[in-house]
């Protein structure tokens, strides 16, 4: 390749390399800059704002709601996904069917399917009147008042939207298993959940972790579901970060909280990434 | 001797995979079309029990939908333009360098995945406050290439990526200039992965929230009036708008399943 080429290329790729960071980069430091802002004192760098949420009730409970969310949730899309990838690697009739099927909430717009599990978890909406019909509670249930019960209506209703994604990678993660291992396994006289521990977990392990990292930083960055069903009283920290900004109008503390965010993101992912690929080196 | 047994427990599972995938969409459905006496009860139904059009007819009689209509409309065909335009000319050019090149970038591209949107988005509207930017289309276009340019760079890379440099060459061994063989060889093998990367860019900012509600004063997109309905109460014009906002989207991914398949999955592996 000669320079002219190779100057061409370059030439190429700089608007979209500028673009990115002067719209991402620079305004991620921004953000961390008017988070070390001292809004009254003036002063830089000054953990102010930081003092400042870090006592605040709203601020604690939002962590340990971002958290808990991103925990649980996690863990039951893994499992959720896993059998749906599982049941998908069957030969059935309308096989096709089901799996567009079970695509189809990737398809509903966020903001759609925060406005219509509203509905679902209402005091007066739908899960409850299931409940009823089952004969299951007597009195209508506040989905929304608060606690761990509002979390759960996040959980599910996050859950509904991106279960499917899961499947998918792990779908193409269990279609990578040589069928003849099973088959060897099966002679073997192996157990089904022998040949689950020792044959599918090991070698879909590197699609669990792209499904953990892919899902978890969504699943930390969640925003409209929290919004819509839990509001001011359960924030988890974008809403945070949101109520303090466009509420309190202080964008230096909702700037701050947004920073403890990423910082807690890039943390899970390194930690993520490192663990795994250590085992995955020590194995071999 | 088990066989009947187990599936008739996998149809079922299979039935109530179905009903608690649908429910959902279903319940929009039936919100939209239901009469208000049937849905504004203390126990509603959980079967379609009325159908009407009146919330339909009320939606667009009101006045209030066309300017976000046409609002997120613009947005969305300005953005996809603007994706094309920067991510076609660099993902053929990346494909061009040499892996550890490639590597880098995506790793770049995976890295602002991880910046969480609300704090991207609140210095920029800060910055836009400034600029005069609030409230306006070229302002909501700039925001949404954020989160879109990463993804159409992932679809036109794999895209790239497939098609041999040997047929580029012979093409050039052929007589053919540069230019001439980028739109007589690589730009016909590359549509389908441009036109499948534009429509994902029109969908993710036809639907896209986050930096609409921190950019958006008083002139709203379609999803922003969803929100703004579901906060006053107003269920009927809440299912109305989303069915208006969720149709196109649901429609068209549904026409693209294999690419959501792929480019999805080529994406997350290489990140």
């Amino acid at each position: 390749m000669n320079i002219r080429d190779r100057a061409c290329l370059y030439l190429s790729v700089a608007p979209l390399i500028a673009y990115i960071l002067v719209f991402t980069f620079v305004p991620v430091l921004c953000g961390v800059w008017l988070g070390f802002a001292g809004k009254f004192s003036g002063a830089f760098p000054s953990w102010e704002n930081y003092r400042y949420i870090v006592s605040h009730f709203q601020f604690r409970s939002a962590l340990l709601n971002t958290l808990i969310i991103t925990g649980v949730g996690l863990f039951l899309e893994l499992v959720a996904g896993f059998f749906l990838a599982f049941l998908l690697t069957k030969k059935f009739k309308l096989k096709g069917f089901v799996r567009a099927l079970v695509l189809l909430p990737l398809g509903i717009p966020t903001i759609v399917s925060a406005a219509t599990m509203r509905s679902v978890f209402d005091t007066q909406g739908y899960l409850n009147e299931f409940l009823y019909r089952a004969q299951l509670i007597r009195v209508a249930v506040d989905w929304g008042d608060g606690g761990m019960k509002t979390l759960f209506a996040v959980v599910v209703s996050d859950m509904w939207k991106v279960t499917p994604l899961v499947m998918l990678i792990l779908l193409a993660g269990l279609e990578s298993i040589p069928g003849e291992l099973y088959e060897a396994a099966r002679v073997d006289g192996a157990s089904a959940l022998g040949t689950l521990r020792h044959i599918t977990i090991p070698l879909l392990k590197p699609f669990i972790v792209m499904a953990l990292v892919v899902r978890g930083i969504d699943a930390f960055r969640l925003f409209e579901l929290p919004l819509a069903l839990a509001g001011r009283g359960s924030p988890v920290l974008s809403t945070y970060a949101y109520f303090e900004y466009m509420d309190y109008n202080n964008p230096n503390t909702a700037a701050a909280a947004a920073s403890i965010l990423f910082a807690i993101i890039l943390l899970c992912v390194v930690l993520v990434v490192k663990t795994t690929t250590r085992k995955v080196l020590g194995g071999k | 001797m088990k066989r009947p047994l187990t599936s008739v427990a996998f149809a079922f599972t299979l039935l109530a995979l179905a009903v608690y995938t649908l429910f959902p969409v279903y319940l929009m459905v039936k919100i939209a079309t239901g009469d208000p006496s049937d849905i504004m009860r203390e126990r509603p139904g959980l079967l379609l029990h009325s159908f009407t059009l009146e919330h339909f007819r009320n939606v667009l009689s009101s006045g209030y939908l066309v300017a976000p209509f046409e609002k997120s409309l613009s947005v969305a065909v300005l953005t996809a333009l603007g994706a094309l335009l920067l991510s076609v000319p660099a993902a053929y050019a990346i494909s061009r360098f040499p892996k550890n090149v490639q590597y880098g970038f995506l790793l770049l591209i995976f890295v602002t995945r991880m910046f969480p949107e609300v704090g991207i988005a609140l210095p920029v509207s800060v910055a836009f406050i400034r600029w005069n930017l609030l409230d306006t289309v070229p302002g909501l276009v700039l925001a949404h290439l954020i989160r879109v340019l990463p993804v159409t760079c992932w679809i036109l890379l794999n895209t790239f990526e497939t098609i041999p440099k040997d047929l580029e060459e012979a093409a050039r061994v052929d007589g053919a200039g540069k230019l001439a063989a980028l739109r007589h060889i690589v730009l016909p093998l590359a549509l389908q992965g441009i036109a499948v990367a534009a429509i994902f860019s029109f969908l993710m900012s036809w639907d896209e929230f986050t930096y609409a509600l921190y950019l958006c004063l008083s002139e709203p997109t379609l999803p922003l009036k969803v929100y703004y309905y579901m906060n006053r109460g107003n269920i009927f014009e809440t299912a109305t708008y989303s069915l208006i906002v969720a149709l196109p989207v649901v429609v068209v991914t549904y026409a693209l399943q294999k690419y959501l398949r792929s480019g999805y999955l080529a994406g997350a592996v290489k990140g």
